[in-house]
């Protein structure tokens, strides 16, 4: 036997199907039979509750609701449902069928339906639905009481702003879409719901505009989700891994948001919302990579103040991505275009230290690395003595040590701070990432090597595409009418179209002449004005 | 061909960044003196000519690539040798661009660095540009452009405010015209303008095949424009003899911007479009290499041509000259006259003549 023949041989037989050949597909008439099949396959587990109930209508008639605890909203199912229940037999006495009399008068829980297959009872059940099976009828009643304990609707750590809504997304995914539908009221907000993860059966709801959106977009969405086969989805990480288009590159080409209004603004410029249930962060597509220097905040302060703060953060990634390689470029192989007294400073600092350029450099930057990832997952507490020290041996030790010189670290400090200042963490990191690329790179070639880097990133980013879309539109390939909201933030009265790199279907954003026209300018007021008009001087 | 589009005016970008690229840099037209500029201009607009008439082929062929139609003009034999001369000039283009390329970083900025070194880091990026295709290339373009653009207002700004502007460096003007007609047509016509025979390899490309006309009339005009001020800045800065005797005019008046004290040493400016530049120039003529290589030997996916094509080129670009004055030599003697005139000109003319020809009795 060969090794590969072997090798197949060991592999486990796919086990896909929960339900093995010759077990019932659909529910049959004996409730007792019923509710051994739900325990079995449950394992008996406790928190699956089945409660017998029966009504004085036909007293051999047996019935039960079978929830599980905790996924439930108790009070409905104990106030409501099964006093409703009881309500409506003795209102109908006269009717047999005790499925049609609780359709038509249970009216305290927000639906009911009927199933007959197995499969969808126990996805509802785990949903947190209620199961109301009676003997002789081989269907189920669903009751609607999802419920049990949710975290609340909270300020999102992630994506802090000064202004507007204080509202983040929750781990529910009717919360989640329920907060996008208050913003936005109108009946073209299609939701499409699905259900992926062979063990987890994640729920999954795509969302746009219809009429707005570009259809093959949601085409290529539906898609997209339809190939996956995930064992789990756990976040919307899983989705976003499987979805994306290119898949081993460091730059994010979906973005993701924990804040309504930032799904809503981008529903309206015609993207796609993907709404994962168990996770505050909805995943926006098709994403352009001037995205990930926006926030919803840029919108709601002046014009001139945000397009300043943009072009602050492009620059800020500019540094991150290329601060270290500059000054490692500059000290090891262009000393002639530094200043000669900055040269006569650095020149004297590092007089002492052993190493070159480069390798003070990676040392600081690791070093920065390690206390960043220590910080980050720590309790308050430790976190706090983590900077203590990491100050101390950086600022100090290092320093005093002769191990480094002032200068560079200056120059780390800053570029670590440039970093922090990267609105979105995806993007950060990948700057975080290529930045020892660009280090490296400027070790070997100085500013041939940077600029040659640079190139090389330039090619690789207009190469990307998130859902057909080129990923540095409107830049490459040039859209003239888009770059109002790009870099620079135009005036929202200047907005009339949506983005053209989206294809969307109705491009027309807003009316023309939006800009404020003042009755008056203060300019020099004419003495004809007449007293108590607001515009005199 | 690959299935690819670029629009018009990634057409008129491209067309004035590959023109501009290494002719920024290096004295242009300098037989002529201070008219220098006046070559360039003069040549910028006989090149308009060369354009329509490689206009004429693409609008004869709208879907075929130059390397192609040679085919069906003069016959699949001919055609075909034809073809794969054009295909070996544009690799030999871009090894001579890549030569000049690396003498010209290490002489002023990493004199220690082997030559050999220093053009594989470009040959590397160059490769993986040509490898993603047209539409990669166009758009990156975009982008250079933009910080070409950039960094022009900010040299002339610079320059203008250092004061270093002297007008009379440029009297008497007018002078020798038969000496600036003679430099026109022995060398300013074919570096940078004739080289825009690349180009016929690119238009099929284009998704606007109307606009063409005037797209590449307009880059042509704004490179002569570009070209000839830069020309008239560094005459006026440095004047006719420093420029005779510099290897690159154009770093010289870099570095002679003081300004304020710190803004000095402007090197890593002409760096960054000296790459660019360079990089550009090589990357089209690969890519049109690739292109033409893979359509004339029927070649699927012409990207797995491009590492082998771009170390064709990183490697011709080491033996093409012993060294570089050699190779300077030949660039300004042998090239244009022996290889440029008939490429760029008499096949293209007599290429259209036959077209002409043969269509007329197909009507």
């Amino acid at each position: 036997m060969s090794y590969r023949k072997f090798l197949k041989k060991m592999k486990p037989k796919e086990q896909r199907e929960d339900f093995k050949k010759g077990e019932p597909k659909s529910i049959g008439t004996s409730i007792t039979e019923n509710l051994n099949i739900i325990k079995q396959k449950t394992g008996n587990s406790p928190d699956i509750i089945i409660r017998m109930l029966t009504f004085s209508h036909d007293p051999g008639v047996s019935t039960a609701i079978v929830h599980v605890d905790g996924l439930v909203d108790n009070p409905t199912i104990n106030e409501f449902l099964v006093q409703s229940m009881e309500d409506s037999v003795q209102e109908k006495l006269e009717e047999k069928d005790l499925f049609k009399v609780f359709s038509e008068k249970v009216v305290a829980v927000s639906s009911l339906e009927t199933l007959k297959d197995w499969d969808s009872l126990f996805l509802a059940l785990l949903s947190g639905d209620t199961v109301i099976l009676a003997d002789g009828k081989n269907e189920a009643l669903i009751a609607s009481t999802r419920g049990g304990e949710r975290r609340l609707v909270e300020q999102s750590d992630s994506e802090i702003t000064l202004r507007g809504s204080k509202e983040g997304f929750t781990e529910s995914i009717n919360t989640n879409t329920a907060l996008v539908r208050r913003i936005i009221k109108n009946p073209n907000l299609w939701v499409e719901s699905m259900n992926l993860g062979k063990q987890t059966n994640t729920d999954l709801s795509i969302m746009y505009i219809n009429g707005i959106v570009d259809p093959d977009t949601v085409k290529e969405v539906r898609q997209r989700l339809g190939r996956v086969d995930l064992d789990a989805i756990l976040d919307s990480g899983y989705i976003e891994q499987v979805i994306e288009d290119e898949s081993s590159g460091l730059f994010p080409t979906v973005t993701h948001t924990e804040r309504p209004d930032a799904v809503a603004g981008n529903l309206l410029e015609g993207r796609v919302a993907i709404f994962v249930s168990g996770t505050p962060h909805v995943l926006v597509v098709p994403a352009v990579m001037i995205q990930f220097f926006q926030t919803p905040e840029d919108y709601y302060v002046r014009f001139p103040i945000s397009t300043l703060i943009r072009m602050l953060r492009v620059f800020m990634f500019l540094i991150s991505l290329i601060g270290p390689a500059f000054y490692v470029a500059a000290t090891t192989f262009h000393q002639e275009m530094i200043p000669t007294d900055l040269l006569v400073i650095i020149a004297s600092q590092t007089e002492s230290v052993p190493f070159p350029a480069i390798v003070e450099a990676l040392i600081m930057e690791v070093t920065f690395e390690i206390l960043r990832e220590a910080g980050l997952r720590m309790p308050n507490k430790i976190s706090a003595t983590i900077s203590i020290v990491g100050a101390l041996v950086i600022g100090q030790g290092v320093i005093q040590a002769g191990i480094v010189s002032p200068a560079m670290v200056i120059v780390v400090a800053t570029t670590a701070i440039a970093s922090l200042a990267t609105p979105n963490y995806d993007i950060a990191i990948s700057a975080r990432l290529l930045r020892f690329a660009f280090m490296l790179s400027a070790a070997i070639a100085g500013f041939y090597g940077i600029i040659l880097g640079l190139i090389m990133l330039i090619v690789h980013l207009t190469s990307l595409r998130s859902f057909g879309v080129p990923y540095l539109a409107p830049f490459a390939p040039l859209e003239l009418k888009s770059l109002k909201d790009t870099i620079i933030r135009g005036p929202i009265w200047s907005f009339n179209e949506r983005p053209e790199s989206l294809h969307p279907q109705n491009p027309v954003r807003q009316g023309k002449h939006q800009k404020p026209l003042p009755p008056l300018k203060r300019r020099m007021v004419r003495a004809d004005t007449k007293e108590g008009d607001k515009n005199e001087s | 061909m690959e299935k690819a589009k670029i629009s018009t005016i990634q057409l008129f970008i491209l067309m004035i960044l590959f023109q501009l690229s290494n002719s920024l840099l290096i004295p242009l037209a300098m037989k002529a003196g201070r008219d220098s500029w006046l070559a360039i201009l003069i040549a910028a607009a006989v090149s308009i000519f060369l354009f329509f008439i490689y206009r004429a082929l693409y609008l004869y062929y709208p879907s075929l690539l130059l390397t192609d139609y040679t085919e069906k003009i003069i016959g699949k034999f001919l055609g075909r040798i034809l073809a794969f001369l054009y295909i070996l000039f544009f690799l030999y283009c871009a090894a001579r661009v890549l030569r000049e390329f690396g003498v010209m970083l290490l002489s002023f900025a990493f004199p220690e660095t082997p030559l050999f070194v220093a053009c594989a880091l470009m040959i590397l990026v160059v490769i993986y540009t040509v490898f993603k295709g047209i539409e990669v290339v166009a758009r990156t373009g975009e982008l250079l452009f933009v910080i070409m653009i950039m960094l022009a207002f900010f040299l002339f700004l610079l320059i203008a405010i250092s004061g270093l502007i002297d007008i009379s460096n440029l009297k008497p003007a007018f002078e020798d015209s038969s000496k600036v007609l003679n430099t026109v047509f022995t060398e300013t016509l074919y570096v940078p303008f004739g080289e825009i025979i690349v180009f016929t390899m690119i238009f099929p490309y284009l998704n606007q095949a109307k606009k063409m006309g005037k797209t590449g009339v307009a880059a042509i005009s704004i490179t002569g424009a570009a070209l000839a001020l830069t020309t008239i800045l560094n005459i006026s800065v440095l004047g006719v003899p420093l420029i005779e005797r510099s290897l690159f005019p154009l770093l010289t008046t870099i570095q002679s911007i003081q300004v304020g004290g710190f803004l000095q040493r402007l090197d890593v400016i002409f760096i960054l479009a000296l790459v660019i530049g360079g990089f550009f120039k090589v990357t089209v003529y690969t890519y049109c290499a690739v292109i033409g290589t893979a359509s004339l030997f029927n070649i699927k996916e012409p990207s797995k041509l491009a590492y082998p094509m771009g170390l064709t080129v990183l490697f011709v670009s080491m033996i093409i000259a012993s060294n570089y004055s050699e190779h300077i030599q030949e660039g300004l003697k042998i090239f244009p006259l022996y290889v440029q005139l008939p490429f760029q000109i008499i096949l293209p003319v007599f290429l259209l003549t036959i077209a002409f020809i043969k269509n007329r009795k197909k009507e």
